[in-house]
């Protein structure tokens, strides 16, 4: 039996907001989460915001309660979660964990990303780090991984490529995507070279926005309907060994079996899947980690069609983080919005026929050729 | 690329390479070395994070072969030269995998599998515009 359920979810469309504030785009996304549960604000114990750069970026710091303050929720706790890219995801962690350990009855998680900031540049893990002083940006990190692949399982250059043409196809029909004009393989290709073997049309960009989602429990969830069901929350920090296996990524393989252990589940048993394609080869080794294909086979599962909305376990039907654009401390938050939507038969031109089981994937910052966080939601109907 | 080491530029970060004058002895990577349990890591952790044994600064050497590489051609970080490459490094005496950059001006020479040797160099800046020496790889000559 679940122990918690999602109620409600809430998100703005991402892309480009530069008149608006970091609390400004996360109260929206709280307060849309509040509607679609039909919870009111003296009902939510407990609030998790999560947000990955506004420190850095605004020197601003528990920014938190200033967002829950603006959905009217206040007096209870709050806390603000750093975990990269998977803060938001985190947040979500936390919120289950309360709920299941009874603490709770109705909590709250919120992420929010302002990245539309003037010569950003690319993305590191952390400024005072060796290997980000060695000169180490997040799709170096992945390019160095997408070299490995196609070295050692001929992986091509146009199987990469078509992680995104499939994102973009998924995209036209997610009104909440940035990029939602379809692409061919040659355009891809044809993009200016970032980091080899990327374009830029292999890197996911940044984006401004927000989401939300509030999780209560089972016997709230009864009488609010709608509900979701959480089958598994699961957290995993890198193992840091030396040396580390580029393409046979253990965290993100233990991370995916600990979630089918938690869950009951194995790869067979998923309908939809949302995953941490922050850059194309990312996508590839995830379907390797989760299963859905066997190791060094990713390539050729995107190629011959069966991630796509359609085929046999449509992965991003949402437009991933290549097409949605990736505010990294809203994203995770943004893949549970779209596994509710699909389990709710809410998606339109992008629901996958009758999805009763969900997946969202993601991964955040990098240490020692690890990832610093894996985590994974399972959601069921 | 001749990138010429001085006495005047300080490391990127220290602890990581034998410092300057190198007409002696050529660079080499320092580390750290389990005092109890004989594992070795870099950079150098206080602890053994397997044992939690007090660790001691060792020599890493400066030989190995490229495991992976790619190349930065967009807005490298840290005034690093626009294209630069990066990648891990398989070191020959140790076993360790380690990140590292790799000689901007062999780029078009790099392949996995390629032996490479340790030298260090002014290369981009410490993120307010002082330079600053870093370790890089770049492909062993025939006569090395």
């Amino acid at each position: 039996m679940t122990s918690v359920a999602v109620v409600g979810v809430g998100m703005i469309p991402f892309g480009k907001h530069p008149e608006r504030s970091l609390v400004d785009m996360a109260s929206e996304a709280a307060y849309l989460a509040l509607k679609d549960a039909g919870i009111e604000p003296a009902q939510v114990e407990a609030g998790f915001f999560a947000n990955a750069f506004a420190s850095r970026l605004f020197g601003d710091l528990t920014v938190g309660q200033n967002v829950f303050w603006e959905v009217g929720i206040n007096r209870v706790p709050v806390v603000n979660v750093e975990n990269a890219c998977t803060s938001a995801s985190t947040a979500f962690y936390l919120g289950y964990n309360m709920i299941a350990a009874g603490q709770a009855e109705v909590v709250m998680a919120v992420g929010a990303e302002k990245m539309y900031v003037p010569e950003l540049g690319l993305l590191d893990s952390g400024l005072t780090e060796l290997n980000t002083q060695l000169g180490l940006v997040a799709p170096a990190s992945f390019a160095l991984r997408a070299v490995r692949h196609m070295t050692e399982f001929g992986t091509t250059p146009e199987q990469l490529a078509r992680v995104t043409v499939k994102s973009r196809n998924h995209a036209q029909y997610n009104p909440f995507a940035q990029f939602r004009e379809p692409v061919t393989v040659e355009e891809v290709l044809a993009a200016p070279m970032i980091v080899d073997p990327f374009t830029r049309l292999q890197c996911c960009p940044n984006a401004d926005g927000a989401a939300a989602a509030i999780l209560c429990s089972p016997r709230l969830a009864q009488r609010l309907g709608r509900a979701v069901n959480v089958e598994a929350a699961i957290l995993c920090t890198g193992n840091y060994e030396n040396p580390q296996d580029l393409v046979r990524w253990e965290t993100d393989y233990r991370a995916c079996g600990l979630a089918y252990e938690r869950a009951g589940i194995g790869p067979e048993d998923l309908d939809v899947v949302e995953v941490h394609d922050a850059f194309t080869i990312a996508e590839i080794l995830h379907y390797e980690a989760l299963g859905l294909c066997a190791e060094g086979e990713g390539g050729k599962l995107v190629e011959e069609g069966h991630t796509a909305l359609g085929g046999r376990i449509p992965v991003n039907v949402s437009g991933g983080l290549l097409s949605r654009g990736h505010p990294p401390g809203a994203t995770g938050l943004a893949q549970v919005f779209e596994l509710v939507t699909q389990l709710r038969n809410e998606a339109g031109g992008r629901q996958v026929a009758g999805a009763k089981v969900g997946l969202a994937q993601i991964m955040g910052g990098d240490k020692l050729g690890d990832t610093k966080s894996c985590t994974i939601i399972v959601l069921s109907v | 690329m001749n990138l010429e080491a001085t006495n005047d530029i300080p490391p990127v970060v220290p602890g990581i390479f034998t410092l300057p004058p190198y007409d002696q002895a050529p660079p080499k990577l320092l580390g750290g070395l389990c005092s109890d349990c004989n594992k070795r890591y870099f950079p150098r952790p206080r602890y053994c994070p397997v044992c939690l044994g007090l660790t001691e600064e060792t020599v890493l050497g400066s030989e190995g072969t490229i495991y992976s590489f790619t190349v930065i051609r967009r807005r490298p970080p840290l005034g690093l030269p626009e294209p630069c490459s990066v990648g891990y490094i398989d070191l020959a005496e140790s076993g360790l995998r380690i990140f590292c950059l790799l000689d901007p001006a062999t780029i078009d020479q790099l392949r996995v599998g390629l032996p490479v040797r340790l030298a260090v160099g002014p290369l981009g800046h410490d993120g307010h515009g002082s330079p600053r020496l870093r370790p890089y790889f770049t492909p062993m000559r025939v006569d090395d």
